[in-house]
């Protein structure tokens, strides 16, 4: 049984070479763990265990990279993560479970970071008379860490009990391997600098007080303590293996943890819009846009879209300042015309909408809702700051008249363009990334046609900026034919999109139906 | 109450549905059988407003469809086949979203969901979201969504596939007593037994065209429905060239 859960670990570790998406971030954890390794490795021969305040060092990094280490497979998610319970299902005696699974969590990266801690606490104390207890300390401190992991994965497995739980739990642990990683850093800075070393040796000897820290500090003291520190450590991995048996027992036996059901009165976002049509259209799409990945992948790339240009202009080596000015206008128009293709993201559930009897106006309105309620507040946020950037005299009507109408223009022609020019898009349930079965040259069309009629519409305020560079006056004049323009197109773009959806309501079924 | 004639679809060059003539009462339960690909779905989605006739006409309680399909849709409820729900809201929401899109204020909408909860044997999975549902769960979510609005035509695709028995006697329970109010049910099902227990009139379709329509007793004369059905779809076909099924291996 134990070699069938560690050829099982062993498939799971080489799915995470397989090509794909999932390869760039395999290469990412490689890298990561392969620096803290070489960094472990490289700093145990550069110590010198007779300074006290490399001691403290020894004591306090290894404490951070050991907590760093036990956290890491709730880092990657729990998705991959050897869970007792998933192998409930299955006749497993409890004790071979137990034992399968903490050889299996040895396997891996924690394994094998934890092995490396152990081994460079041993050669950063090899020649000296201390070196045994360095050895037996290693070694104990290598167990602790895997069978640590083991006890937080099931743990953080508990908590996860929604999916913002478990989003929750990975983000905590990544924060917590960040932390450990920088105070290691630090401290190794400070030592180098020898700078704070006094509170470096406080800090050390608190920590080789705790059950943390005393297996690292073991070989820190002669007789005594030292005897104690490695008697405790042997007494901790005991307890530890022993409890993880009983653990792995009892989860086998108690039921999963579910969702607390909500009361029973709450619709969600549908309480607060009013009930009409376009309110709970509005309602539903906000639940797509803030819960479907297919959605939510926009509202991630949203704040970074903005960094990564900026970052790229200043690699381009482009004057800098002024560039502040072209983020935003850019995200306005992404935001806008995301939408170009909304009815297509409903599938075949756009039945609901067809068989119903409500003006298709208001089906235009919903869908516009979420992409106004997260792009003007940002606008007319993030425009003052960007403007100031620029270092550009009276930019700001400009900026946000020039983004509103972007945003404004993009939804109304985005209403009239997924009623006339839908195209097969990936299903509910997929990823971001995926693609429909078929892609059809339609879908090429369908976006940049959407795309060249907004900035068509938008022309003229391109233009009136454009003077306004010569002219700061024509500034306030662009501000207000984009908000115009906007505005315009809105309301043009949802009556001409509301009846052409009525018209071909079927149609787009249809569509929807053959993909 | 639902009048249809001279209905056709084609798809390519497959006729779909060729010609098709129905008429049901006001107040009857009517069923609509044939073999699978016959052309049910095509014949409801078009009745329903959800798919276009190459030909034809529907009318709905005086309403034209496709002609006026305002009035038409709001006196229809709709059951389709393979087709998605919005599964990212729950139950709940769900049956409030179908109330509000056909104009029902949100006071009703929540009473009658309650009401059709507790008829169909929807308590305690309200809230949790449709796509976690079973596929008879999500039948039964669908129909309840059909009702809320109080449509005086019912037009169901395959209502019990995979529902378990209970629920489907409360359902039938359910739709006998809208019929008897004076409701009109349309229904197509594999299921002859249900059928011949449901309906009062049934019409048999193959191949796209009607074979036969009328009231129970008339098209199944002294057969059981399922008897004549089975001659209307062309006989049973003897089954020959199977002998490796007969021989087992071991």
């Amino acid at each position: 049984m134990v070699d069938h859960i560690l050829r099982l670990k062993l498939a799971l570790l080489a799915s995470a070479f397989r090509p794909g998406g999932a390869l760039a971030r395999t290469a990412g954890v490689l890298l990561l763990a392969g620096s803290v390794g070489a960094a472990m490795i490289w700093l145990s021969s550069e110590v010198d265990v007779t300074l006290a305040a490399h001691r403290a060092a020894i004591v306090i990094i290894a404490t951070a990279v050991s907590i760093g280490i036990a956290v890491a497979p709730l880092s990657a998610g729990l998705g991959s993560a050897l869970e007792p319970r998933r192998f409930s299902a299955f006749p497993i005696p409890p004790r071979e479970l137990a034992l399968g699974l903490g050889a299996a969590a040895a396997i891996g990266l924690p394994g094998l970071l934890a092995a490396l801690l152990g081994i460079s606490l041993e050669r950063a104390w090899a020649g000296e008379p201390t070196a045994a207890a360095a050895v037996v300390g290693g070694v104990l401190g290598a167990i602790t860490v895997v069978i640590v992991s083991q006890y937080l994965v099931v743990v953080g497995d508990q908590l996860s009990v929604s999916t913002a739980a478990r989003r929750t739990v990975t983000a905590v642990a990544r924060t917590v391997i960040a932390v450990a990683l920088a105070s290691a850093v630090a401290t190794v800075l400070l030592v180098v600098a020898d700078d704070g070393t006094e509170q470096l040796i406080d800090t050390a000897a608190v920590l080789a007080n705790t059950p943390m820290g005393m297996l690292w500090a073991a070989p820190g003291d002669d007789g005594a303590p030292m005897v104690a520190r490695l008697l405790a450590g042997l007494l901790m991995v005991v307890v530890l293996a022993l409890g993880w048996g009983a653990i792995v027992a009892r989860l086998l036996e108690s039921p999963q943890r579910t969702r607390a059901d909500a009361p029973r009165s709450s619709l969600g976002w549908f309480d607060l819009v009013p009930a009409t049509p376009s309110g709970v259209i509005a309602a539903r799409s906000l639940l797509y846009w803030t819960s479907d990945p297919r959605y939510r992948f926009v509202l991630l790339g949203l704040p970074l879209a903005p960094v990564v240009m900026m970052l790229a202009f200043a690699v381009a080596g482009a004057p800098l300042p002024p560039l502040w000015l072209l983020p935003l206008p850019v995200l306005a128009l992404f935001l806008g015309w995301f939408s170009h293709n909304d009815v297509a993201y409903d599938h075949s559930a756009v039945w609901l909408h067809v068989a119903a009897p409500f003006r298709g106006a208001s089906d235009r309105w919903g869908r516009a809702v979420p992409p106004l309620l997260i792009g003007v507040p940002v606008i007319l946020a993030v425009a003052p700051l960007f403007a100031l950037w620029s270092g550009v005299d009276e930019v700001l009507p400009a900026l946000i008249g020039t983004s509103l109408g972007l945003l404004l223009t993009g939804l109304g022609v985005s209403s009239v363009s997924s009623a006339i020019g839908a195209y097969p898009a990936a299903r509910p349930g997929a990823g971001p990334f995926d693609q429909p079965p078929s892609l059809e040259a339609r879908a090429g069309w369908s976006q940049a046609l959407s795309l060249l009629a907004i900035l068509m519409f938008m022309g003229p305020t391109f233009v009136l900026v454009w003077w306004g560079f010569d002219d700061e006056q024509w500034f306030a004049v662009a501000g207000i034919a984009g908000s115009a323009t906007g505005v315009g197109m809105l309301l043009l773009g949802i009556l001409a999109g509301g009846r052409a959806f009525r018209r071909r309501a079927p149609e787009l079924l249809d569509l929807m139906l053959r993909t | 109450m639902l009048t249809v004639t001279g209905l056709r679809k084609s798809f390519g060059q497959s006729l779909a549905v060729n010609d098709v003539d129905l008429q049901v009462r006001k107040g009857s339960v009517f069923g609509f059988v044939g073999p699978n690909g016959a052309g049910k779905t095509t014949t409801l989605s078009m009745v329903t407003g959800l798919l276009r006739p190459d030909a034809g006409t529907v009318s709905v309680a005086g309403a034209d469809v496709w002609r006026d399909p305002t009035t038409a849709k709001r006196s229809i409820g709709v059951l389709p086949d393979r087709m998605r729900l919005f599964d990212r809201l729950t139950g709940a929401q769900m049956l409030y979203y179908c109330a509000v899109l056909h104009g029902i204020d949100r006071e009703t909408a929540r009473s009658r969901t309650d009401d059709l909860a507790t008829a169909l044997g929807l308590d305690g999975s309200l809230d949790r979201p449709v796509r976690d549902y079973s596929i008879g769960m999500v039948k039964k979510v669908s129909l309840a969504a059909a009702l809320i609005h109080s449509p005086t035509v019912l037009v169901l695709d395959e209502p019990f596939e995979s529902v378990d028995p209970v629920s489907t006697a409360q359902a039938v329970e359910l739709l006998k007593r809208f019929a008897a109010a004076g409701g009109t049910v349309v229904l197509s099902s594999h299921n002859m037994n249900l059928v011949e227990r449901v309906c009062d009139s049934v019409a048999v379709i193959v191949g796209g065209r009607i074979l036969a329509a009328g009231t129970l007793d008339e098209v199944r004369g002294a057969q059981s429905l399922e008897d004549r059905f089975v001659e209307l779809a062309g006989g049973r076909v003897a089954v020959e060239g199977l002998e490796w099924l007969t021989t087992f291996s071991d």
